[in-house]
C-alpha cells in the first residue's frame, strides 16, 4: 500500500511536521484509573514529556542550538482558554500562546513553565521539566473543527516543505465526536480532506489514540474494527495504516504489528499513551 | 599518517562527529606508535568531544597533567582505562555552561561511540607487528602490495549499522560492552598500509574490494589531496554505493626509510 512511501528522513533541510489534536471536553475531567489524576491531566503530562522528548533527541552539545527536526502545533478542542466558549485553539501557553506550527528551536527555548512533575509510568521519581501545555477541560467535543484547523496548518506547511516526510497528526480523544456535520461536512469528509494532503512522500497520516478512565484491555493496531466498543469502528476507519517507519518502531518496542495494522490505539493508559506517541513521531533517521 | 575526512552530506564542517589521532610513540620511554579512530553516535550528545578524547587518550596525546595513560591492550587494562574516560568525560568543563535542555540530554541519553585502536611494535626489529582492538563497527583493514591480508573487525557489508557496538559515557553500560570488545594482530612488513575506517566507508570499502580489489587499494594509496577524498566520497555517495553519513579514513604506511618530503594540508 504505502510502497516507496513515507521513506524520507526528517532533516534541517527538510523538517518533519507533528501535530496532536487533544480533547478538552468537559469528559476529560474523569479520573484515569491508577494515575491518580483525571485524564486531561494525564494527557497533558504526556503531551509535556513528547515534547521534550523531541527536544531531547535535537539537542546535540552544549550551546549548540536545537536542532529544527520539526515543526510541532498542539491543538486543544472543546474548552477554549483565550476566550471561555467552547472551540478549538492553539494548546501552547506562555510565550508560544497563540501559535500553531512552531519550529522545534523555538518550542525547545520557550516552555511555559519549569516545574516538578510526576513520571508518566510512576515508576521513576519526579523531575523538573519544561511544560508547553496545561489541562483544560469543558464544554463538548467539536473533534470535525479541531481536524479542519489542523488540515488548515498542515496544508501551508506541506506546501511550504514538499520534499519532507508527510504531516503526522495524532488525535487524543476519551469520546464521540459532537459537531459533526461542521460547516456541512461530516467527521469523516473532514479527515479524507486532510489526508488528501500530502509531500512527494506521501499523504498526510492521521492517527486516533482513545483513552478509557478505567483499566480495560488496550488495543493497539488492529488490523479490523471488529470487537471494538463504540467508537472504536469509526476511529478505526478514519485511522491511517501505519507506515514502515512506524511499524518497526512498534516492533523494536515489543508490539506485535500485523500487515495492515492501523495507527489506532484503544483504552490505552497513561503510559501506553506515551508509548503511542513516541512510536507515531519516530520516523526514518533523523540524519542531519 | 594521513587522515582524510568528510563530514555528513548537508552538515556543517564542524559538526563532523569522528575522531582521529596518531603518535609516533616515544623510544625514550618504550611508548610504541599508535592510531585510533573513532565513530561518535549522531543519536547521542556531545559525540564529537567523546570521539576526540577517545582517540586522543587511546595514543598518548593527553593533557600535561593526565594521569590517565593509555591502555594496555589486555580487556582489563582497556576496561580501567575507559572508566578513568568516563569520568573525565563528566567533569568536562565545557559541560559547566550548560542549559536544563542538555542537562538533561547529558543524563538520559550521554554519549556514545565506537572505537579501534592500534599500537604497532618491533619496527627496528625482525617481526614487526600490529595489535589492535575494536569496539564497534569502525575497520582496520591490512594491505600489502594491493591485497588484503587482514580484515578487522570481519564484518560483512550487510552487517554494518546493525546494533553496532561502542563506548558509552554512561557507567552502567561499560562492563557489557567491554565484553565484547575484540582484538586481532598481525605481522608488519615495508610498504605495506593499514587503514582504519570509519563506518559507512568501510562498508563501501568491503563492497568494493570483492568487486576490485586491486582498484581500490590503488585508489586509497594514492590519494594524495583531501579535495581527492571528497569527490571520491561526494561520487560514491551521488551513486548511492556509500551512506551519507560522517567519514573518515586513516591511512598508515610503513617505510623502510624516513620520508623525504612533509606535506601539511589545510
Amino acid at each position: 500500500m504505502y510502497d516507496g512511501m513515507y521513506r524520507q528522513p526528517v532533516s534541517r533541510p527538510d523538517p518533519g511536521c507533528i501535530v496532536i489534536l487533544l480533547d478538552r471536553s468537559d469528559s476529560m475531567k474523569a479520573p484515569w484509573a491508577g494515575t491518580g489524576a483525571s485524564l486531561a491531566e494525564g494527557a497533558a503530562l504526556v503531551l509535556n514529556n513528547i515534547l521534550l522528548d523531541l527536544c531531547i533527541t535535537a539537542t546535540k552539545e552544549v550551546n549548540a542550538p536545537v536542532r529544527h527536526y520539526f515543526d510541532v502545533g498542539v491543538f486543544g478542542y472543546g474548552a477554549r482558554v483565550t476566550t471561555p466558549d467552547e472551540g478549538v485553539e492553539s494548546a501552547f501557553g506562555g510565550p508560544l500562546a497563540g501559535r500553531g506550527l512552531v519550529p522545534l528551536p523555538e518550542l525547545a527555548n520557550n516552555p511555559l513553565a519549569v516545574r516538578e512533575e510526576p513520571s508518566v509510568d510512576q515508576m521513576s521519581v519526579s523531575a523538573k521539566i519544561p511544560i508547553w501545555v496545561e489541562p483544560v477541560r469543558g464544554y463538548r467535543t467539536p473533534m470535525c473543527e479541531a481536524i479542519a484547523v489542523a488540515g488548515g496548518h498542515v496544508f501551508d506547511w506541506a506546501d511550504a516543505h514538499p520534499n519532507s516526510f508527510p504531516p503526522i497528526v495524532i488525535n487524543i480523544t476519551d469520546g464521540m465526536v459532537t459537531d459533526s456535520p461542521y460547516d456541512g461536512v461530516a467527521l469523516s469528509e473532514w479527515v479524507t480532506r486532510l489526508t488528501a494532503i500530502e509531500t512527494r512522500d506521501g499523504p498526510t497520516l492521521f492517527f486516533n489514540v482513545f483513552l478509557s478512565p478505567t483499566q480495560a484491555p488496550e488495543i493497539i493496531f488492529p488490523t479490523n474494527p471488529a470487537g471494538l466498543p463504540a467508537p472504536g469502528p469509526d476511529l478505526f476507519a478514519m485511522s491511517s495504516p501505519l507506515p514502515h517507519p512506524m511499524v518497526e518502531n512498534a516492533r523494536a518496542d515489543g508490539l506485535d504489528v500485523r500487515p495492515g495494522a492501523r495507527g489506532l490505539a484503544f483504552n490505552v493508559g497513561r503510559s501506553t499513551l506515551l508509548k503511542i506517541l513516541q512510536i507515531g513521531t519516530r520516523v526514518p533517521d533523523r540524519s542531519f | 599518517m594521513v587522515v582524510f575526512y568528510a563530514p555528513k552530506q548537508g552538515n556543517d564542517e564542524r559538526e563532523w562527529e569522528d575522531g582521529a589521532a596518531g603518535s609516533c610513540g616515544d623510544p625514550s620511554t618504550g611508548r610504541n606508535p599508535r592510531f585510533a579512530v573513532a565513530d561518535g553516535a549522531t543519536e547521542a550528545f556531545g559525540s564529537a568531544r567523546w570521539a576526540e578524547q577517545l582517540v586522543a587518550g587511546f595514543v598518548g596525546l593527553g593533557q600535561p597533567d593526565d594521569c590517565a595513560e593509555p591502555p594496555g591492550l589486555r580487556r582489563d587494562a582497556v576496561h580501567g582505562w575507559l572508566e578513568l574516560m568516563q569520568a573525565r568525560w563528566h567533569q568536562d568543563p565545557r559541560a559547566a555552561g550548560a542549559t536544563d535542555l542538555e542537562r538533561l540530554k547529558l543524563a538520559r541519553v550521554g554519549s556514545f561511540a565506537t572505537l579501534l585502536g592500534c599500537e604497532l611494535s618491533g619496527l627496528d626489529g625482525p617481526q614487526p607487528r600490529w595489535d589492535a582492538v575494536a569496539l564497534g563497527d569502525t575497520v582496520l583493514f591490512h594491505v600489502r602490495n594491493h591485497d588484503l591480508v587482514t580484515q578487522f573487525p570481519r564484518i560483512a557489508a550487510e552487517e554494518f549499522g546493525v546494533n553496532p557496538d561502542g563506548v558509552p559515557t554512561k557507567p552502567g553500560g561499560l562492563s557489557g560492552a567491554v565484553d565484547r570488545l575484540a582484538d586481532d594482530g598481525g605481522q608488519l612488513a615495508a610498504g605495506d598500509r593499514l587503514y582504519l575506517a570509519t563506518d559507512a566507508l568501510a562498508q563501501w570499502m568491503v563492497v568494493a574490494h570483492q568487486r576490485g580489489p586491486r582498484s581500490l587499494w590503488n585508489a586509497l594509496a594514492t590519494l594524495d589531496h583531501p579535495a581527492k577524498f571528497r569527490n571520491l566520497v561526494a561520487d560514491r555517495r551521488r551513486a548511492d554505493e556509500m551512506k551519507n553519513d560522517d567519514v573518515t579514513l586513516m591511512r598508515v604506511h610503513l617505510l623502510a626509510t624516513q620520508p623525504t618530503h612533509l606535506v601539511v594540508c589545510r
